[in-house]
């Protein structure tokens, strides 16, 4: 991944950050809330060849430890997406592409973002922190995988299209 | 992939991995520059919260109205009611007219609390990138606030001040599950611990093993050293159930807080209270019998014309008591 490429991309989550915690945590989901930012790195992770989707994660992971309301150390949600960049580096060749294979790519989305909740409470539990009733944690991860499966096909052309903007053209 | 590939991706990952570590222990150890950074990133967020806020605020509003649909037939009777009012009232802004009987509401409550307060409108809510529940305040501060004070709405606790930047603050609201207050039963004065459980229910268990809560009980903040983190006499709300356990020394019940978290408009910061309880127990009342009078700032203000729901926030609102 180019330097240029590493740029764009910050600045491409940071927007999706900004929107995430200024317009999309103003609506008051039933159940539980829903982490736009969260599913669009994931769809970003999947989207990548190997060393992409740990740079990816990493990236993406760094971002998301910027929001303020986080109680998390920082680096916590960094390590979270490296290790979920990880497992999709691993299993590139099982993740279908999202225009051959639209129903598959949507549900990983979905799992990867109810995974990286639950990765980041079992390191937030490690690390000390007071995750609160398991009940409601669970609720939490669940709820956001099932949102993303909701929103995850209304998003994911449209970040398609962002995406290729986003490569240089070489990697075009 | 190739063994070469394959060789570079482990050590990319376990550079990847090295360095999240790192930061993880810089934070856990306290450095300035990772704290500094959040602070950074909520200082940027927050004139785009205000501007999103301001515009999509209506938006936000339908949907919780939509996540809190399906109540009892009493309450939406109770609703429809109060709808009807407010229609006749709602002429020109329904929203800044909402914002203005919210502020009013919190400064009534602060008058007879005799609390020293910065009034505040939400800007945000908890992102759903933590588990914790929080809400974005515009006040700072550069507008006397400070972390662990308490915050009320019109009918009572909200929660209390977590993270302070100087035009910004983010709350902990009193439904996230770690948060524990202490409260006082208003009947008996039994002191009890209130927690949060991640919705609109709470549970209350009391510290004394010969006190007795009944249904209808009503609860208010016992108050903490130093008026931090809670200041006395805030109402919370009221017990709901009892829950008798034989393998429990003391009782334990579930509460219904008199403030809807989800409906939170504008908020006060109580910035000073008194050192002592008040004499009387806090607790909303219907109809309003107190008159609060808010005192101009001293700093005047820019706007030749301001509107009367423009709720900038002033540097301190000290609410008195006009009989």
């Amino acid at each position: 991944m180019s330097p240029i490429r590493i740029l764009s991309t910050i600045l491409f989550l940071f927007l999706v950050f900004a929107v995430q915690e200024s317009a999309v945590s103003l609506i008051h989901f039933p159940v539980t809330g829903f982490s736009l930012y969260v599913a669009v790195a994931i769809s970003l992770i999947a989207s990548e060849d190997h060393n992409g989707s740990l740079v990816m994660g990493f990236l993406a992971g760094i971002v998301l430890d910027l929001s303020p309301t986080s109680d998390s150390p920082f680096g916590q949600w960094a390590l979270v997406f490296t290790l979920i960049g990880y497992l999709f580096a691993v299993n590139k060749e099982s993740i279908a592409d999202f225009t051959s294979s639209p129903i598959t790519f949507v549900l990983l989305v979905a799992v990867g973002s109810a995974a990286a909740f639950a990765l980041d409470l079992g390191f937030g539990a490690m690390l000390g922190e007071e995750i609160g009733s398991i009940k409601h944690d669970l609720i939490i991860s669940v709820g956001n995988g099932m949102w993303s499966i909701i929103f995850a096909p209304i998003f994911l052309p449209g970040l398609r299209y962002a995406r290729r903007f986003l490569l240089t053209s070489k990697e075009r | 992939m190739t063994q070469g590939n394959g060789n570079r991706s482990r050590l990319l990952l376990v550079i990847l991995i090295v360095t999240a570590l790192f930061f993880i222990t810089l934070d856990l150890r306290g450095v300035s520059l990772t704290k500094g950074s959040r602070s950074v990133s909520q200082t940027l967020l927050a004139p785009v919260q205000k501007t999103v806020f301001t515009v999509f605020s209506p938006i936000g509003r339908f949907f919780s109205d939509v996540a809190n649909f399906g109540n009892t037939q009493s309450k939406i009777n109770e609703l429809k009611a109060e709808n009807s009012a407010l229609k006749s009232k709602l002429v020109k802004d329904s929203d800044i007219a909402a914002q203005f009987k919210q502020l009013k509401g919190v400064l009534d409550l602060a008058g007879r609390g005799q609390y020293k307060v910065v009034a505040a409108r939400v800007i945000g809510r908890g992102t759903a990138s933590s588990f914790s529940q929080t809400i974005t305040i515009d006040v700072g501060s550069a507008n006397g606030v400070s972390n662990n004070m308490t915050v009320t709405s019109e009918h009572g606790l909200v929660g209390l001040i977590k993270n302070v930047t100087r035009s910004s603050s983010i709350v902990l609201l009193m439904n996230d599950p770690t948060f524990k207050v202490g409260v006082k039963i208003t009947r008996s004065q039994s002191v009890g611990v209130l927690s949060g459980q991640g919705n609109d229910v709470y549970t209350l268990v009391l510290l004394d093993p010969a006190g007795m809560i009944r249904v209808g009980d009503s609860l208010v903040t016992n108050g903490s050293e130093h008026n931090r983190p809670f200041v006395p006499g805030v109402p919370i709300g009221e017990v709901i159930s009892v829950v008798n356990s034989t393998t429990s020394l003391t009782q334990t019940a579930t509460v219904k807080a008199y403030t809807n978290l989800n409906d939170l408009g504008v908020v006060s910061v109580v910035i000073d209270a008194p050192t002592t309880a008040p004499t009387a127990p806090i607790v909303p009342t219907p109809i309003p019998t107190v008159t609060v009078l808010v005192t101009p700032s001293p700093i005047p203000t820019i706007s030749d014309s301001p509107a009367p729901g423009d709720l900038k926030p002033a540097p301190a609102i000290t609410s008195n008591k006009k009989k």
